[in-house]
């Protein structure tokens, strides 16, 4: 699909021609996956972010203004669609939690590293995912589109709808939270 | 010596901040800030992008099956009526909005003002059409005879086709929306639908209308797999259909086609438009 076979899309759809809706479905489906996935980790929550996005971006395509990118908008939307669904996992997990303190308190603590077991990158792997798993969603999105999506600080601050600063530190706290939570890691590869 | 902070070091490390030279610099007489770097940036090396797990081609399609139906109700391009009540929400002096049901009013005369600019459109485009059908008489000196034949020949088939791909556009809408189990009258329109289907497609490739009878073809293909499917249909088979109909974004194609033929019914006759749509479809 061309700029201007593109273009043409985009103003059927925004008159509300549904296949032409589609059509823009199936070209950028795979792109928010990805970047669902990369927010959010998890491939059951990538779709309904997928999902979830294109909802919202066919209920406010009236607002969309032509002369901005599609994918840059519907980019916008996916990344605070996967915060908005970080932040309830994260309430329904706080509330869990709060039911289940006491019987977590008697829980063994967690096992301390052991550099046979850390030698395999699996062990790594799940180690930082868990770390990842320890940022607020807010941190989680901007160091996803910081890190992997290498967006700038300017480029997060538009698609979170942050300030330049609010941004930046998010990004800070992330890397912080994260050095900590893997400084076990480091101390045993040096 | 002035040192940096972590936060001035994780910029550094993604390339982005001001002082990026002096940083260079101070890392390489600053061991402080040397070991900080180094942790920072081991760290941050220790996060590898993701395997994200790989959608097929037709996830797109697969995505879309999955939303069609929960699409809701749209905030249109053009709202009028929001945009009137938001000037009088804007408005709040404004007396008459003291009065309940002023927006009953609102819309009472929002209507009433698109109906009257319908029918003045309307009229303005009934007497320019007429002037048109005049000018084109085939008996008009001006033109002659045989081009005037072939140009009225052009536009049967402009009409005819776009008939046609509307009433095409029913059936497959229909097969779109259907639910499982009898589907014979869709099936006895399709089989209607597909012999005219192939006239016109003959006809369309004799005129050197090379889009409209890849149209009719993609169309035709559809038309058979709906005539021989079973009447009573399961879900599988259904949805299979519907797939098809979508991989060949089928009604988008025909609903295109159809308008297009319908602008070039509507062009001058002067026998400068072009013969086929300038734009692929699909």
């Amino acid at each position: 699909m061309d700029a201007t076979e593109s273009a043409a899309v985009l103003a059927r759809a925004r008159q509300g021609d549904n296949e032409a809706f589609r059509a823009l479905v199936e070209r950028h489906s795979r792109s928010v996956f990805r970047l669902a996935f990369r927010m959010t980790g998890n491939e059951q929550d990538a779709e309904d972010v997928v999902q979830e996005s294109f909802i919202r971006a066919y209920k406010q395509l009236g607002r969309f203004e032509s002369r901005a990118n599609f994918g840059t908008w519907l980019y916008r939307i996916a990344a605070n669609c996967s915060v908005d669904l970080m932040r309830a996992k994260q309430a329904r997990h706080d509330q869990s939690r709060g039911e289940s303190l006491d019987a977590a308190e008697q829980l063994p603590a967690g096992d301390t590293p052991n550099p046979q077991r850390l030698a395999e990158s699996a062990e790594i792997d799940r180690r930082v995912q868990d770390a990842l798993a320890g940022l607020s969603p807010l941190e989680r999105a901007a160091f996803t589109l910081r890190h992997y999506e290498g967006r700038s600080i300017d480029e997060i601050s538009a698609a979170l709808g942050l300030g330049t600063s609010a941004a930046k530190h998010s990004v800070f706290r992330a890397v912080k939270k994260l050095r900590a939570a893997l400084a076990p890691l480091r101390s045993h590869a040096s | 010596m002035k040192h940096y902070s972590e936060d001035d070091l994780t910029l550094y490390y993604y390339g982005e901040g001001r002082r990026r030279h002096d940083i260079e610099r101070h890392l390489s007489t600053c061991a402080a800030c040397a070991a900080t770097y180094r942790d920072i940036a081991g760290t941050l090396a220790m996060i590898g992008t993701p395997d994200v797990p790989a959608r097929s081609d037709t996830y797109g399609l697969e995505v879309w099956q999955r939303i069609r139906h929960q699409l809701p109700e749209r905030e249109l391009e053009f709202n009028w009526f929001k945009r009137f009540n938001g000037f009088n929400r804007f408005n709040r002096f404004n007396r008459f909005n003291r009065f309940k049901g002023f927006n009953r009013f609102d819309r009472f005369y929002g209507f009433a003002a698109g109906a009257a600019a319908l029918i003045v459109v309307a009229f303005l485009a009934g007497r320019y059409l007429q002037r048109s059908e005049n000018l084109l008489n085939p008996l008009n000196p001006l033109k002659p005879l045989n081009q005037a034949s072939a140009e009225v020949s052009r536009r049967v088939l402009l009409t005819s086709v776009a008939d046609h791909l509307d009433r095409s556009e029913r059936v497959l809408t229909d097969i779109m929306n259907a639910s499982t189990g009898d589907i014979s009258v869709e099936q006895q329109w399709a089989d209607d639908l597909l012999a005219t289907s192939r006239l016109y497609r003959q006809d369309a490739i004799d005129a050197g209308e090379q889009s409209i009878a890849s149209v009719l073809d993609d169309l035709e293909r559809n038309l058979v797999e709906i005539v021989h499917s079973p009447s009573t249909i399961s879900a599988a088979d259904l949805e299979q259909i519907r797939r098809r109909i979508d991989a060949a974004a089928l009604l988008f194609k025909v609903r295109v086609m159809s308008e297009e033929l319908r602008q070039r019914e509507n062009a001058p006759r002067d026998g400068s438009q072009p013969r086929t749509p300038t734009r692929k479809i699909g």
